[in-house]
Parts: structure tokens; sequence; C-alpha cells
């Protein structure tokens, strides 16, 4: 009998290396992160109960769920637009799916999405200029600003981009993807950001 | 070409695809074989202003109803299809 040794891994752990790639003279442009250790529910309000659904959240998570593209930092999990009378709840490991069973019973349908996905945090003064390379939005501040989401495709991949609070004055953009794209999409982003040299963080754990 | 989805904003054309012509309707269970053919097969090809279904599955999955000018990719009105998303009429 063969006995089966089962490890979790995380979507990106064959090929994430942490530390410098691509140009490794001066300040790294671009930071790359995969967060892990969250949970993912995605909602879809059933026909005619989107008011009933944002309320629901208002309740449970103490934030109305986003009417249109935005993350909403709400109690515990960060509501993120995904489309017209659905969205994602994003949390850190724990009861969350169950939360959210109880919160939206009869009103919505939910889809566990938690190790469906990968969430990969771009950071740094060139984060903007790598991104302009893969993604055809305006992700001018004047346009989308802190907070701003989007259901957009990034090398021909479907995937949930929103910018979350600044850092050291810099803007941060957060890149949800199905996980088993996640391996292609991040070797187009260290290609895109060679040239301004990428800064890979060890993987950690996401935090609302 | 840019296609407005009324939900996400403007967005390039590579994000959606294109089911065609948003005017055939299903022919009722008695309309005769004649009109089902009609429905199932024959379609104009319109050189000009036509509405369109078009599906924006690379960003917010909704089914949108596109008036296009077919020539000049002159876009008219860009609207949520009946039955998709916010569209949903409440049972």
């Amino acid at each position: 009998m063969v006995e089966l040794d089962w490890t979790a891994t995380t979507p990106l752990s064959r090929i994430h290396v942490a530390g410098r790639h691509g140009a490794a003279q001066g300040a790294a442009g671009v930071t790359l992160a995969e967060l892990s250790d969250f949970e993912l529910v995605q909602v879809m309000a059933r026909r005619g109960q989107w008011g009933a659904v944002a309320q629901a959240c208002a309740e449970a998570y103490g934030k109305a769920a986003p009417a249109r593209p935005q993350a909403v930092t709400a109690q515990g999990a960060l509501l993120v637009w995904s489309g017209p009378d659905q969205f994602l709840i994003l949390s850190p490991r724990g009861a969350a799916v169950e939360k959210a069973r109880t919160s939206f019973s009869g009103m919505a349908s939910l889809s566990e999405q938690s190790d469906g996905r990968s969430l990969i945090r771009i950071s740094g003064f060139q984060a903007r200029d790598l991104l302009a390379k893969v993604c055809s939005l305006d992700l001018h501040p004047a346009v989308f600003p802190v907070d701003a989401a989007a259901a957009t495709s990034i090398d021909h991949t479907a995937v949930n981009l929103w910018r979350g609070e600044d850092s050291s004055g810099e803007a941060v953009f957060f890149l949800l993807v199905f996980a088993t794209f996640a391996e292609s999409l991040w070797r187009t982003m260290l290609d895109s950001g060679a040239e301004y040299g990428i800064a890979i963080d060890a993987s950690g754990a996401w935090q609302p | 070409m840019r296609i407005a989805c009324p939900f996400c904003g403007p967005r390039e054309n590579g994000e959606f695809s294109y089911l065609g012509d948003a005017k055939p309707k299903r022919p009722g269970p008695d309309a005769g074989e004649e009109a089902v053919y009609d429905y199932v097969y024959l379609r104009d090809n319109v050189a000009g202003e036509m509405e369109e279904f078009w599906y924006h599955g690379g960003g917010c999955r909704s089914w949108l109803k596109v008036r296009r000018n077919t020539v000049t990719h002159e876009i008219f009105s860009v609207e949520a299809a009946a039955g998709a998303g916010a569209a949903k009429a409440a049972s």
C-alpha cells in the first residue's frame, strides 16, 4: 500500500523565490508578494434580492456590500466588488465561510474560492509602470484612487484588481487570480518588471 | 474598439466575446419549422447599425446589448441585456 503524504502548498510555491529579480542595481522599483491563509467567498445575490443582501452585509460586516467597483474595508473582512449584484468577501483564515453562510441565507448564492485563487500584492514606486505593460486600465491615482476595484483581464486571464492603502506614500495594488493561472501571470510580471528590478517578499498571510 | 460596460466603464474589446445579432426571438412552440429554421440558422449580414449581444467575460461577466455600426465600429448605446445582473427583474 502506497502511503500518501499530503502537503498543503500555495499556488505559487513551485516558482516563488524570495529575493532580488531582474535589474540588480539601485533600489527595486517593484515589490511582489504572494499572500496566503485567506478565506474567499463569492456572493451572488438572487433575483431581486440585492437590497436584502446589501442590508444583511451591513449587519454582519458593518458596511453595505459594494454596488460599484470598489474594495470596502469592513469588520474583519474586505468586500470586493466583482460584478453587478455580486462581490467577494476576503477574510483571514477562520470561520469566514460559515459566517457568510448564515449572513446571506436564502438571499444569495455563495461559492467558496479560498483555495481557488491566488492573491498577489504589487507595490513599489514603479508598480504602475509594470502594470501598464500588462493591464489595459488607467491606474492613474486621478481615476483609480485608493479602494478602487476592477474586474478585468491581464495576460488573457480574468482577474480582480484593487488598490489598497498606500504604503510609504506609494500605491499598493492587489491582484486576485485563478490559482492555476497564477504561475503564468507571475512569470509575466517578473518579465515585465525585470527592467525596474523586483524585490520578491517571502510569502505571508493576508491581513485586512 | 472600446465598449463602455455599464458596470465597469470603458474597456478594450479583448475583454468581450461576441455572440451576434440581438434581434432573433425564440419562436413559440406552434410557430412551425420555417420559423425555427429562421431563428436557428438565418442571420442578416448588416452593413450599418445593428443590435448585438456581447459578453464581458474578461470583466464583470455580464451580457450586454450593444447598438453598433458594423462598418465604422461606432457604438451608439450599451445596456445590460434583459435578465443579466442588475437588469434582473424581481420575481
